[in-house]
């Protein structure tokens, strides 16, 4: 009996652990796209990634998109691999907790040029998800902001502001870079300008008062 | 309507708005309006307790550094009379370039008007300036008003000074002001406090007053409570109530009430993933900066998760898109004007990377988004979508 298990199930196992791991392997198609010296290299950030538990699909749109843009594929690689890169320290700084959407996001805040330490205090004061707080974050410094000035005040406006209030901040810094504000500038006065009641004149009325 | 909310309703149309960080069309102005639908019980200082039924519209725009609220207010009382109150009121900021780092100057002008059964009227028409200072998480201002009020009568002048302070801390805000108001030979003092709330789909809104060093407007400590459910994107529910002391500005005599009601909403705007339209684009077969080419994008969401993609190209035989929900396949766009370019094409919410591709040239940017290094020796326009 005990002989008989031992024969079906260890081959039974076997079949199975090797099923899987060719399963693990198993090509994404799209990476069809890469050329032959590209795809190993490419595959094995991404297998690298999933054992860490890292998202994947990012990295495998970032070979996508350098694929898209005939880029040689070191540049790819050189490419998938900062990324990768990113999402790690992204992780390490919001913590093992955090979606991938916050990763991408804070990989992408971290590319900008942001800290880890900045990532961890936003995870630090803000309970909510973290994707626009960290998109801002890129999106400023894309504008030019300083990553100083830029991370101090998305950490100011995060521990209070909701996601709309911190998109409004970033339409009222684009405004005032518009107008002619230095970019630090722009950035510091609408953090602080969040506070201010809009309207003065209005601001009596209160809901259902006769 | 309360102004915090009107404020917070032009800050979630902007969510919706925002796309790159949500993109927001380049002229920047939204405009947002809710109706107000409730009942109350009500009884002014000097008449008898009366049910009342409320309607009460309210539009705000908001702008480069400026906003108008419109708004009024229909009653009907259980007798059958009918009162009509109508208020536009309107706030300059200056430009954060005209004063120190932490100051703001702020001009409003309002001005309205309110009628009881055809034979009480009044009208008021002030203007007032703040200068306000500013920091993490607190302020303060100072502040004069200064107009004119009418009570059927010859307008009598408006003279108010006041200062304030307000501390925010979390999704809690506390306020406290002090004002001295001169109206005609009416004076008096008000010392005010407020607090706002919010949490999740509720907010509450309290505050509690007192008249002091008074010259026939009264005297006596007021409190008011409100709170609001938010019920889906365009819904609310808000229940009120307390004490309000007489304004002679606007002419609105002391009661106490009680009312519950629902708020309805405008849709939000759509998104928009502009930027600044006349910013030029690289040219697209050369590659680099021609004159005369200009592209932009917009994305629209649906509900249903599709968006469409509009690109809008000047001189262009063919246009084509290609991010990562695309898998970064050139997706061929179909011509629907002119210079008009569209498709609709799947795209989840959150954030991503795209590029337009004019007559088979470089991957570009569109113009007036953000964008990046995308890495690979060119930039990537940054999308994100709510």
């Amino acid at each position: 009996m005990t002989r008989a298990f031992i024969h079906t199930a260890v081959p039974l196992l076997a079949a199975m652990l090797v099923a899987g791991r060719a399963a693990a392997q198993q090509i994404d198609p799209r990476l069809e796209r890469l050329d032959a010296a590209t795809r190993p290299a490419v595959l094995a950030l991404v297998d690298s990634a999933r054992r860490d538990l890292l998202p994947t699909e990012p990295l495998v749109q970032r070979a996508l998109e350098g694929a898209t843009k005939r880029a040689s594929g070191d540049v790819i690689v050189a490419a998938v691999r900062r990324l990768a890169v990113d999402l790690g320290h992204a992780r390490q700084a919001l913590g093992s907790t955090a979606s991938p959407a916050e990763l991408s996001a804070g990989a992408a805040a971290l590319h900008a040029g942001a800290s880890q330490t900045t990532l961890a205090e936003l995870r630090h004061v803000r309970g909510e998800p973290l994707i626009v707080p960290l998109a801002v974050l890129a999106d400023l410094v894309a504008s030019g902001v300083p990553v100083d000035s830029a991370a101090a005040a998305v950490l100011s406006l995060a521990r209070r502001a909701r996601d709309a209030d911190l998109v409004e901040f970033r339409r009222a810094v684009e405004r005032d870079i518009a107008l002619g504000a230095p970019p630090a500038a722009a950035t510091a006065a609408a953090a602080t300008a969040q506070s201010v009641d809009v309207n003065a004149g209005a601001r009596q009325q209160r809901p259902g008062r006769p | 309507m309360r102004p915090a909310a009107a404020a917070r309703h032009v800050r979630t149309a902007f969510l919706a708005a925002a796309t790159s960080l949500v993109g927001v069309r380049a002229p920047a102005a939204q405009t947002t309006g809710t109706i107000d639908v409730g009942v109350s019980t009500v009884r002014y200082d000097g008449f008898r307790p009366s049910g009342a039924g409320s309607l009460t519209p309210a539009l705000t725009w908001a702008g480069t550094g400026a906003a108008v609220t419109a708004r009024g207010t229909y009653l009907r009382f259980e007798s059958g009379r009918r009162s009509l109150q109508g208020l536009v009121a309107a706030s300059l900021f200056t430009p954060p370039s005209l004063l120190p780092q932490r100051w703001r100057g702020e001009l409003s002008l309002s001005g309205g008007g309110s009628n009881y059964a055809d034979f009480a009227s009044f009208w008021h028409a002030t203007g007032e300036a703040r200068l306000h200072f500013v920091a993490a998480g607190r302020g303060a201002w100072i502040g004069g008003t200064g107009g004119r009020t009418s009570y059927g009568a010859a307008p009598r002048p408006v003279a108010v000074v006041g200062v304030g302070l307000w501390v925010r801390r979390a999704q809690v805000t506390v306020a406290a002001s002090a004002t001295r108001s001169f109206v005609g030979d009416t004076a008096y003092s008000d010392l005010g406090s407020t607090i706002h709330a919010s949490r999740g789909r509720f907010e509450l809104d309290a505050s509690l007053a007192a008249r002091v060093s008074s010259r026939g407007a009264g005297h006596g400590v007021h409190g008011e409570a409100g709170t609001t459910f938010t019920l889906g994107e365009r819904t609310a529910l808000f229940v009120s109530g307390g004490r309000y002391p007489t304004d002679p500005v606007s002419g609105s005599v002391a009661g106490r009430y009680a009312s519950a009601g629902l708020r309805l909403r405008t849709a939000l705007p759509r998104p928009h993933a502009i930027r600044d339209p006349h910013l030029p684009s690289r040219s697209p077969a050369a590659g680099d900066g021609g004159v005369g080419y200009t592209t932009r994008l917009e994305v629209d969401p649906n509900p249903d998760g599709s968006a469409r993609v509009v690109v809008h190209a000047l001189v262009a035989t063919t246009v084509e898109v290609a991010g990562d929900f695309t898998d970064w396949q050139p997706v061929t766009l179909r011509r629907t004007g002119e210079d008009k370019w569209e498709s609709v094409l799947h795209i989840p919410s959150g954030v991503h990377r795209v590029n337009v591709r004019i007559d088979g040239g470089r991957w570009t940017a569109p113009a007036g988004m953000a964008r990046a290094e995308d890495e690979f020796g060119g930039e990537v326009g940054i999308v994100a979508v709510p």
